[in-house]
């Protein structure tokens, strides 16, 4: 039977506000180390999850089963988890907002220029051993998955969606080893679209020489010196930070919490030169969500617009508190998860400033790339992050190269320390991943960023 | 359902086909999951996964396919593309399967009041959790709070002959919070608790002790930078030394050469006290296991003893490409294909309670969470101090803030000071708190 016909019936049957989620994925995932495929796998995760609103409370109960009596009985089971839930819950769910609804089919899902898994493991083994045959190198890792989901959202006010996406995404790993010490350079991207569309920007090869030569260039680099400098932080940092350190604070559900933005819609909370944004929209980039978990139809939002606080990111409960509109960050990663209020593409956007400019007027900093091992932020937007790549500049140029180095520091401060904005706007989380008790497929960027961070790098004495 | 027996089938039409081998693996877990976050209640859930994993081996190669979706047709429809990888997948002669094994039932890991616990039993738990919390002090504040029950099955069946299956049980308490007083906003810090047994659960307690450490951090200094010691909360020695560790042991990391002991097998490691042992059969233990995820029965293993690198994590493939045998590490679930995973974790040897280590501290700092990064390849570890204390001539001067450390755990290992006899059960991890010395501490 027609999988919209049986959710259509266990949602007539419900006497509450209901939400049927039909989520069908399938995944591949290949895994190519040292000459050897470490893994190829094929799986598919199917269901529904079911979300009921009762006495102002949320229920959800998730199922695999997709027949009749145990659709019925998810549906019973979250309206009664919402039931028992709503005799504790002190603040009552009032009402709920609404955005845009999706209406009918949301496809951006051509597999035309797909290629067989055969061909896909060659080229992977192809690249690893590329990586492997280089001098000073030890090890190579490629990893790829692809995502094809498949979602039906029903609510009782009659929203009716369908949406389908292919999203794939690749990392090139390089572990280097001189004998005395050894690094790591990592290089990836991802993508919502085909399989050409992965190597846009970056071929196999081009990731490749970079994973390379960010290890090899580690391995000869010294360690910095800590202290506070201004900096030029590359594309992939600026998403870090714009998504890890700020992006957090700003979702609706950590600002209702006390994060360090509540109560500052209005207020300049960055340099003036700053303007963040989160938008499902974005083109071809990882974080393209089409349609929400809840069935809205993804929006701009405007984070901080000129370095003042403008927007938060919503649900369509936390959209009904403010009294605003959501905009399409309600997600859920597999029919077994509940919608959250997640980030989608989140970025800085562009300036005037090129690059060359920006380094020409350093006398003693650094240029850092890419994300390191590890990076965390809380509520009050402290992080600290592991940089992979950096480099000193030293009288308005790029020199030596240095390892180790973490940037901290609170990220408003370090936005409002921004005094030049790249015009090179660049989408950079390649195969990333937000965690936040479930996963999201995001992208982040921005242009080249110079600001002031606080450098933890070696001290003397270190124990070596 | 009979998992067995739907597995069975499927072994049993996979050997009708054109293939050497077959497993099929299948996992159930039935959750109830409560959070709270905004000190308020959110969404009470339930959710029942069951799932399968079909491997074969033809010629040398191995392909692997997975559904939750539990219909023959499906199965078949899996079977057939584990089939198909197989054929476009190299060949390696470290594709096996283990062979029939003994096993040796761990005991206790399943509540027998389990079937009793119902979502509002769930939501009940947690409501007392959560208010003995905010009850404390009303400037703390709950970032999130989480109460969850899991009962989970696996069953696993292979054309060697092995056939098992195996409940657990697992009850979790988690709650990350800070304090909060005008514009003064502690770093946040967070709690755990596991157990297979509710009973062993003790919420109040464990939500007083959290809320008492974020009102103590609220009126955090700086301090000047220093070297000295640094004594690592269970959290902290989670992220700068447990995961490291787990990380340079697991087979898949040894084979694959990014492990910083690839060859220290029998070397000297860390400091001659230090111990460190994966242990399967805890009766009651969270990560036990009476077989691992190829029906490999699942011992006790030592992996440092007296400071020396004694073996590493294997499943049936890492464990061929190193002529040695499955310790019983295969992990995973029914998506993916075996990986190595330990199963109680734990690192011992201390003989010290927290206070005595402090009061033998010259000049140092207690880490009570570490947010930062430790790359486990090289062992570097760098990043911010929460919740810390200064601690002087043998007693905590202040809590203090924008604090950072760093090191290298490889190194640090031969220079544990001290070591607390009484562990933390995270996950499946159970550490103490350790006291490095000679750290640089990066002040203001």
């Amino acid at each position: 039977m027609n999988v919209i016909k049986k959710l259509k019936e266990a949602l007539e049957k419900s006497e509450h506000w209901t939400e049927i989620r039909y989520h069908h994925r399938q995944q591949t995932s290949i895994e190519i180390k040292n000459g050897e495929v470490s893994k190829v796998e094929d799986s598919t995760l199917a269901g529904v999850g079911v979300r009921c609103l009762v006495n102002g409370c949320w229920g959800f109960a998730a199922t695999a089963d997709m027949s009749e009596e145990a659709l019925a009985k998810a549906v019973r089971e979250a309206a009664s988890a919402a039931r028992v839930g709503s005799t504790l819950r002190k603040k009552k769910i009032e009402k709920i907002a609404e955005g845009e609804m999706a209406q009918g089919e949301y496809i951006y899902a051509d597999e035309g220029d797909d290629v067989q898994l055969k061909e896909k493991i060659d080229r992977f083994l192809n690249a690893e051993e590329l990586i492997r045959n280089k001098e000073d190198i030890i090890s190579g890792i490629v990893n790829y998955s692809k995502y094809n989901d498949k979602k039906i959202i029903l609510n009782t006010e009659g929203t009716q969606a369908e949406v389908k996406d292919i999203k794939h995404d690749i990392g090139v790993v390089a572990v280097g080893n001189n004998g005395t010490s050894q690094e790591v350079g990592s290089v990836s991207a991802g993508v919502t679209g085909g399989w050409n569309d992965l190597f846009a920007e970056k071929s196999m090869m081009e990731m490749v020489e970079e994973a390379v030569n960010i290890a090899r260039t580690k391995l000869e680099a010294e360690y910095a010196q800590g202290g506070e400098y201004t900096v030029i932080l590359d594309p992939m940092l600026v998403g870090v930070l714009a998504h890890e350190a700020i992006g957090h604070t700003v979702e609706a559900d950590f600002v209702m919490s006390g994060s360090i933005v509540q109560d500052k819609i209005g207020e300049k909370v960055a340099s003036e030169k700053v303007t963040m944004i989160d938008d499902g929209n974005v083109e071809k980039t990882a974080g393209m969500t089409l349609v929400d978990d809840e069935g809205t139809v993804a929006q701009k939002t405007t984070i901080i617009e000129d370095g003042i606080l403008n927007e938060y990111l919503h649900n369509r409960e936390s959209a009904a508190e403010f009294a605003v509109k959501p905009k399409g960050n309600a997600r859920a990663f597999t029919y077994r998860d509940e919608p959250l209020i997640r980030m989608t593409n989140t970025y800085i956007e562009e300036g005037d400033s090129s690059f060359e400019e920006m380094v020409s007027e350093i006398d003693n900093g650094y240029y850092l790339k890419g994300l390191g091992q590890g990076g965390q932020a809380d509520a009050n937007a402290e992080f600290m992050f592991g940089v992979q790549e950096a480099y000193k500049i030293e009288d308005g140029q790029i020199t030596d190269p240095v390892k180790g180095i973490t940037i901290s520091g609170q990220a408003f401060n370090v936005l409002n320390s921004v005094d030049a904005v790249g015009d090179d706007l660049r989408f950079a989380l390649g195969r990333g991943y937000c965690g936040k008790g479930q996963l999201a497929k995001v992208d982040a960027g921005g242009p080249h960023l110079r600001c002031k961070v606080t450098i933890g790098g070696k001290q003397e004495g270190d124990v070596q | 359902m009979d998992e067995i027996k739907f597995a069975n089938n499927i072994v049993s039409k996979a050997k009708e086909m054109d293939i050497d081998d077959v497993e099929v693996f299948y996992n159930s877990s039935k959750n109830l999951d409560v959070v709270w976050e905004k000190g308020d209640l959110q969404i009470p859930k339930t959710d029942l996964y069951q799932g399968f994993g079909i491997r074969v081996f033809k010629d040398g190669s191995t392909g692997f396919s997975s559904s939750n979706i539990l219909n023959e047709e499906e199965a078949e429809k899996v079977l057939k593309r584990a089939i198909e990888i197989a054929e476009v997948t190299p060949s390696d002669e470290s594709n096996v399967l283990p062979k029939k094994d003994e096993i040796d039932y761990v005991e206790d890991i399943v509540d027998e009041r389990n079937d009793d616990i119902k979502l509002v039993n769930a939501v009940e738990k947690g409501k007392e959790f959560v208010e003995s919390f905010l009850n404390y002090d009303k400037r703390v504040k709950l970032d999130s709070a989480n109460f969850s029950t899991r009962l989970s099955k696996r069953a696993i069946v292979n054309s060697k002959g092995i056939e098992a299956v195996e409940e657990k049980t697992v009850f979790e308490s988690m709650a990350m919070a800070f304090a909060r007083e005008g514009e003064n906003v502690s770093s946040f810090d967070l709690s755990f608790q596991t157990a297979c047994k509710l009973s062993e659960l003790n919420l109040k307690e464990e939500a007083e002790e959290l809320a008492e450490k974020v009102v103590n951090s609220l009126d955090a200094e700086s301090v000047e930078s220093f070297e000295g010691s640094v004594i690592l909360s269970p959290f902290s020695v989670l992220s700068v030394l447990a995961s490291p560790l787990n990380f340079a042991v697991n087979g898949e990391n040894v084979i694959n050469g990014i492990s910083p002991w690839t060859d220290k097998i029998g070397e000297e490691v860390a400091i001659p006290e230090l111990s460190v042992i994966d242990d399967a059969h805890i009766a009651g233990g969270v990560g036990s296991r009476s077989f691992d995820r190829e029906g490999v029965s699942s011992e006790r293993l030592d992996i440092i003893k007296d400071g020396k690198l004694t073996n590493f994590l294997h499943n049936s493939y890492t464990a061929h490409k190193m002529d040695s045998e499955s310790t019983g590490h295969a992990g995973g679930g029914a998506q993916s294909k075996p990986g190595v995973s330990p199963s109680n974790f734990i690192i011992d040897g201390g003989d010290k309670n927290l206070e005595e280590i402090i009061k033998d501290t010259d000049k140092g700092i207690l880490v009570n969470r570490f947010s930062g990064n430790a790359d486990p390849v090289s062992g570097d570890f760098s990043g911010v101090v929460k919740g810390g204390k200064y601690i002087e001539n043998g007693e905590i001067v202040k809590s203090v803030k924008g604090v950072m450390i760093a090191g290298n755990v490889y190194k640090l290992l031969k220079n544990i000071s001290a070591m607390t006899k009484k562990k933390q059960f995270i996950h499946n991890f159970r550490l103490p708190h350790v006291r490095f010395e000679d750290v640089s501490i990066t002040g203001e």
